[in-house]
């Protein structure tokens, strides 16, 4: 269908509509850390002005646990989602390739498990983590984040493993592979693609979530949201700018990354909600 | 590894996924039942108390006063995100310019955090600085009084949360829409049906099943809520914007009346297994009774 330029114009101003809403408020932000500080508060905001770094320069001299606390989420970020894909993989192909109606209890479980509100589980887990002494480790979030996102994975890793020809796994039968070997050679290489969907929602995730962090970290595996959410209700008042630097640094990244990864972003979601 | 059956590599390849939601999730969350039932803190012997936690949550005021605004607060986020996500895939199913950049654009604020979130509309909002603040000066209105109104602070929890989740209703229904056959349309169109006719007897009845899912998921997830909360308000002032889950919070962490966060955390698990009952029941049905 062809659009008329009333119609065109229309679409073009939707559009805009739009852009503003999702982008101009993050553009803001990335846009402010570059501001030397005096410029921040300016009403109307200042649309030109020389780049600088001083704000930069200012979080690391006032707030260099920032810092740290990158390295924290880098480090629970990755450890999440190795242990999901790795898991999730696993469990992915069988739920793929076997039928039996344990299995399809446990399927539903899984389900029903995912609708358990994260919260709930702090409750118990809390003495349970203190007395494991686990409690300010990156093992204890590593483990959180990853068990809130292996029914979905699991769920997506089905999905595409479905996909792949039983006839492949079939012809490496008869050559002599046995099931660890045909995991390795056949679904892994050709999985990749789910591989990946399924580690971009947990990555996105762990990198940003708050409430485990708050609740199991005090000083050690404080993770960068948490952080800043210091920085946010700091005593002293609000520091725009350092602000600003810290937001920018934890969120360009993974904007970046899931720009990147969008189609499997969209492929994942579609697979983990519509099919299952 | 040859001589491994492969019953039992199988029922290795599962068990990790299994262990990890049967520890994390699924013993601690029949623990919260007994919990409920006992008078804990910590360092003490529980004690057996029947329901008398959930007699204590049902009659306390700030309990009600959160229902009522994770009510709320639930209910606008859902149904204004799926009005807008649904005007913004039925445009886009349209044919627009710059597809993948406005795709790209909408996705944005799913990569933000609620922290990011929180700071970013919290700068918006500043008095005098601020652009929203400014826009609303401009246009003469009385400012959002975020900070000691319980209407207003609950306006930005929620404008907050539709910015942060809209990206997910709009691409589980414009990838819904994206199945509907274009002849369908141009039918309609032959045959006279004007836009609105197309959408309201077209679009809407083929997305049926897709609007449902991202409706469930998204009450299912809205109802959680809560750094969003937290970090704008705290729930402040004087517990006025609680939602159940900081009031949960408040209740473990803060007065360590672990018996009463955990009726409250089990009341949560049941209104949340209420709202996802009837897709629990159609999936029950495809995976249990269909292809086993």
């Amino acid at each position: 269908m062809r659009d008329g330029p009333a119609n065109r114009a229309g679409k073009l101003a939707a559009l805009a509509l739009i852009a503003i809403w999702s982008g101009l408020p993050i553009l803001i932000v990335v846009l402010s850390s570059f501001k030397p500080p005096r410029e921040i508060l300016a009403f109307p905001p200042k649309l030109l002005f020389s780049p600088t770094f001083e704000t930069y320069r200012a979080l690391i001299v006032r707030w260099p646990e920032f810092f740290d606390a990158v390295r924290n989420s880098l480090i629970v970020t990755t450890g999440a989602t190795l242990l999901t894909v790795v898991a999730t993989t696993l469990a992915g192909y069988v739920y793929a390739r076997v039928r039996s109606r344990k299995l399809a209890a446990s399927a539903f479980l899984m389900i029903v498990i995912r609708m358990v509100p994260p919260i709930v589980v702090t409750l118990p887990l809390f003495p349970v983590v203190n007395w494991l002494r686990l409690n300010d480790t990156h093992t204890v979030l590593i483990l959180l984040y990853a068990t809130f996102f292996v029914s979905l994975n699991t769920w997506i890793m089905k999905a595409f493993i479905d996909q792949i020809p039983i006839e492949l796994e079939e012809a490496a039968i008869i050559d002599g592979a046995g099931v660890w070997q045909i995991l390795r050679h056949v679904i892994v290489p050709l999985a990749a693609q789910g591989m990946i969907a399924a580690s971009t929602f947990v990555l996105i995730f762990s990198w940003n979530e708050f409430l485990f962090a708050f609740i199991f970290t005090t000083t050690e595996a404080k993770t960068a949201p948490l952080i800043l959410s210091e920085m946010v209700g700091a005593v002293d008042g609000v520091e725009w700018g350092v602000l600003f630097a810290a937001a920018t640094l934890q969120l360009l990244p993974i904007l970046i990354f899931v720009i990147a990864v969008q189609k499997y972003v969209i492929a994942g979601m579609t697979a983990g909600s519509l099919k299952g | 590894m040859t001589a491994m059956p492969t019953r039992v590599a199988h029922a290795i390849m599962v068990a990790p996924v299994q262990i990890l939601l049967i520890l994390v999730i699924g013993l601690p969350s029949l623990w919260v039942l007994w919990l409920s039932l006992h008078t804990t803190s910590f360092c003490q012997a529980p004690v057996f108390v029947g329901l008398a936690n959930y007699a204590t949550v049902l009659a306390d005021p700030y309990f009600w006063h959160a229902l009522v605004n994770t009510f709320v607060v639930v209910n606008v986020v859902v149904y204004v995100e799926l009005i807008a996500a649904l005007a913004m895939a039925t445009l886009f199913a349209s044919g627009v310019p710059f597809r993948r950049t406005m795709i790209s654009i909408i996705l944005a604020p799913y990569a933000v955090s609620e922290v990011v979130a929180v700071v970013i509309w919290k700068y918006m909002l500043e008095p005098d600085v601020g652009l929203i603040s400014g826009l609303i000066a401009l246009v003469g209105l009385p400012e959002l009084a975020w900070t000691t109104d319980r209407w207003s602070a609950l306006t930005l929890v929620s404008l907050l949360s539709i910015w942060l989740h809209l990206p997910f209703s709009f691409l589980i229904l414009y990838s819904a829409l994206l199945g509907v056959p274009k002849e369908l349309y141009e039918s309609a169109a032959i045959d006279g049906a004007n836009a609105w006719h197309r959408f309201t007897r077209i679009t809407v009845p083929i997305l049926m099943p897709a609007i449902l899912v991202a409706l469930m998921f998204r009450y299912v997830f809205a109802f959680r809520l809560f750094a969003e909360v937290w970090l704008l308000t705290g729930g402040g002032p004087a517990r006025q914007t609680e939602v159940l889950a900081t009031y949960l919070y408040r209740h473990a962490f803060r007065y360590q009346e672990f018996g009463v966060a955990s009726a409250i955390g089990w009341l949560m698990v049941v209104g949340t297994l209420l709202i996802a009952a009837v897709y629990l029941r159609e999936m029950y049905k495809r995976m249990l009774t269909a292809d086993a």
